[in-house]
């Protein structure tokens, strides 16, 4: 226990300098004013906190200066999302049943290159963005990652890489310690599991991909798409993570995107599940001593257990933030509120939004649709104590299961539990006059 | 949170997220509850004072 410990010490510290040694080569954007004061990012430890305006002056001294006046942070969106979601290309042959983006071994129509994705960067760079989550397809096996990469360091964003670790790994072994995180696609600690999540057993070559990216570099963890298959798996998925002494594990809710609509039915968690994941996954990070992340779409199963408001709200616990905590493009540059939401429509000149042109698009009243309108949510989300912070679950959810990306999200528990007391409510039906 | 004198830190986002499908949120401090956050704080503070950052536009396309 007391060695596993002095590990793990060892790890944090490396892993901070690592982190430290990063950012002096390439200094990532320190601080952006928000309409509620602003947010500064931390290298060591790394974080992004959130400060009011008395709190940025005494920081940024006469330098800070507000046009607007003061609101409280979640009150209106932010100037910029925090990070943006590059699916960078949509190239990939493993063909996972559920995969969110579709994505084939041809890849998408129109895909972005090189050039193309690094005028993204600056658009987002230029609009005050801190990081890029770099997903696909398989980007790792993209010839042009590491000059992706370094474009992003030169215009003080951080770049984070999502892997399957089953193509490309030579290239991206040369280039891992450029990236802020890297996280291998894992969906199970055993073959099996990962074969029934994903339809064929990739388990040995991702757990290769683990080992060797862990060698090169500390910042290194799994995403985990959570389904009903490997939920009674995840003691044992946090066991691995300890045991390659990997710095996160990330549970992903399993979305009806891509060709996860067609296999949702069978993949998606259980109610009884949703209810039992948060004190599972607790238990699950203690006991194995891993640090735990979850996506947005959690939060209803967050909420259910009823956690301090305030404490969720401090350790920046939100939901969907799609359109404004974060951004999603897809590989031929169309902008989305996130990765699993489809563009948003046309304007009147027949042209969806894109990438390069965020700052555009970002204030227009109706940007980004239902992701923003939240506050007008139906009940049960109007009436909850959490939408402010939960803001009615996952959209994407809601559109594929209730019909409208406006709808709560209809696996939230509490959600279910409305559903089952309105269909339990005897129907009073009045005598025709 | 800390509420010093002058301002007040509102939120702390740990970590970085690689996940290019959505937003990642540490809840590792669920475990610790509000006592570790209230440690964890004012260090923060400490090390935002220590390295004070300056309003500079985005670095310029290298
Ligand atoms: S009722 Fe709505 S706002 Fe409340 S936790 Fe559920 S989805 Fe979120
Ligand atoms: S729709 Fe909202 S909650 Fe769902 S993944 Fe996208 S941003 Fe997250």
């Amino acid at each position: 226990m007391l060695a596993d410990l002095a590990r793990r010490a060892v790890d944090l510290a490396a892993g901070a300098l690592e982190a430290v040694r990063a950012a002096r080569r390439h200094p990532p954007r320190r601080v952006r004013l928000e309409r509620f004061g602003a947010i500064v990012q931390l290298v060591a430890p790394r974080a992004l906190v959130f400060v009011d305006r008395a709190y940025a002056r005494t920081l940024l001294g006469a330098a800070a200066t507000w046009p607007d006046p003061e609101t409280a942070l979640g009150d209106v969106p932010l100037s910029a999302p925090l990070e943006a979601h590059l699916q960078i290309t949509n190239k990939c042959a493993a063909g996972c049943v559920g995969c969110y983006t579709g994505a084939s071994a041809e890849g998408a129509p129109n895909e972005l290159d090189l050039a193309g994705w690094c005028r993204a960067l600056d658009a987002l760079a230029d609009a005050g963005v801190f990081h890029v989550a770099l997903g696909g397809g398989e980007s790792a096996a993209l010839p042009w990652l590491g000059d992706l990469v370094d474009h992003a360091r030169r215009r003080g964003i951080v770049p984070n890489l999502t892997t399957s670790g089953l193509d490309g790994l030579p290239g991206l072994l040369a280039i891992a310690d450029r990236f802020g995180q890297i996280n291998v696609s894992l969906d199970g600690a055993s073959p099996a599991t990962y074969a029934a999540v994903r339809g064929f057993d990739g388990f040995a070559r991702a757990d290769a991909a683990v080992r060797a990216l862990r060698a090169r570099k500390r910042a290194v963890g799994i995403n985990v798409v959570v389904t009903r298959h490997n939920f009674a798996e995840l003691d044992a998925i946090f066991a691995y993570a300890a045991a390659r002494r990997l710095s996160e594990v990330e549970l992903l809710r399993f979305k009806p995107s891509g060709r996860g609509a067609r296999a949702y039915a069978d993949l998606r968690c259980s109610d009884a599940q949703h209810r039992a994941f948060l004190p599972t996954i607790l238990a699950a990070a203690k006991k194995h001593a891993v640090r735990v992340k979850v996506d947005c779409s959690y939060t209803p199963m967050l909420a259910h257990h009823a956690p301090a408001r305030a404490l969720l709200a401090e350790l920046a616990v939100y939901g969907c933030t799609g359109g404004d905590f974060l951004v999603g493009a897809k590989p031929d540059g169309r902008l989305t509120a996130c990765s699993f939401a489809a563009p948003p429509p046309p304007d009147a000149t027949g042209e969806r939004p894109r990438v390069e042109a965020l700052a555009a698009y970002w204030d227009r009243p109706d940007a980004f649709g239902a992701f923003r309108t939240w506050r007008a949510a139906a009940e049960p989300c109007a009436s909850c104590t959490y939408l402010a912070l939960c803001r009615g679950g996952c959209r994407v959810v809601a559109a594929h299961t209730a019909g409208s990306a406006a709808a709560p999200d209809p696996e939230c528990p509490r959600v279910v539990d409305h559903g089952r007391a309105a269909a339990a409510r005897p129907v009073v039906r009045l005598p025709l006059l | 949170m800390t509420r010093p004198a002058r301002g007040k830190i509102l939120a702390i986002k740990w970590g970085m997220n690689p996940n290019s499908s959505s937003l990642g949120i540490d809840v590792t401090f669920l475990l610790a509850g509000a006592t570790a956050l209230a440690i964890a704080t004012p260090v923060i503070g400490a090390l935002l004072r220590w390295r004070k950052p300056r309003p500079t536009p985005a670095p310029d396309a290298g």
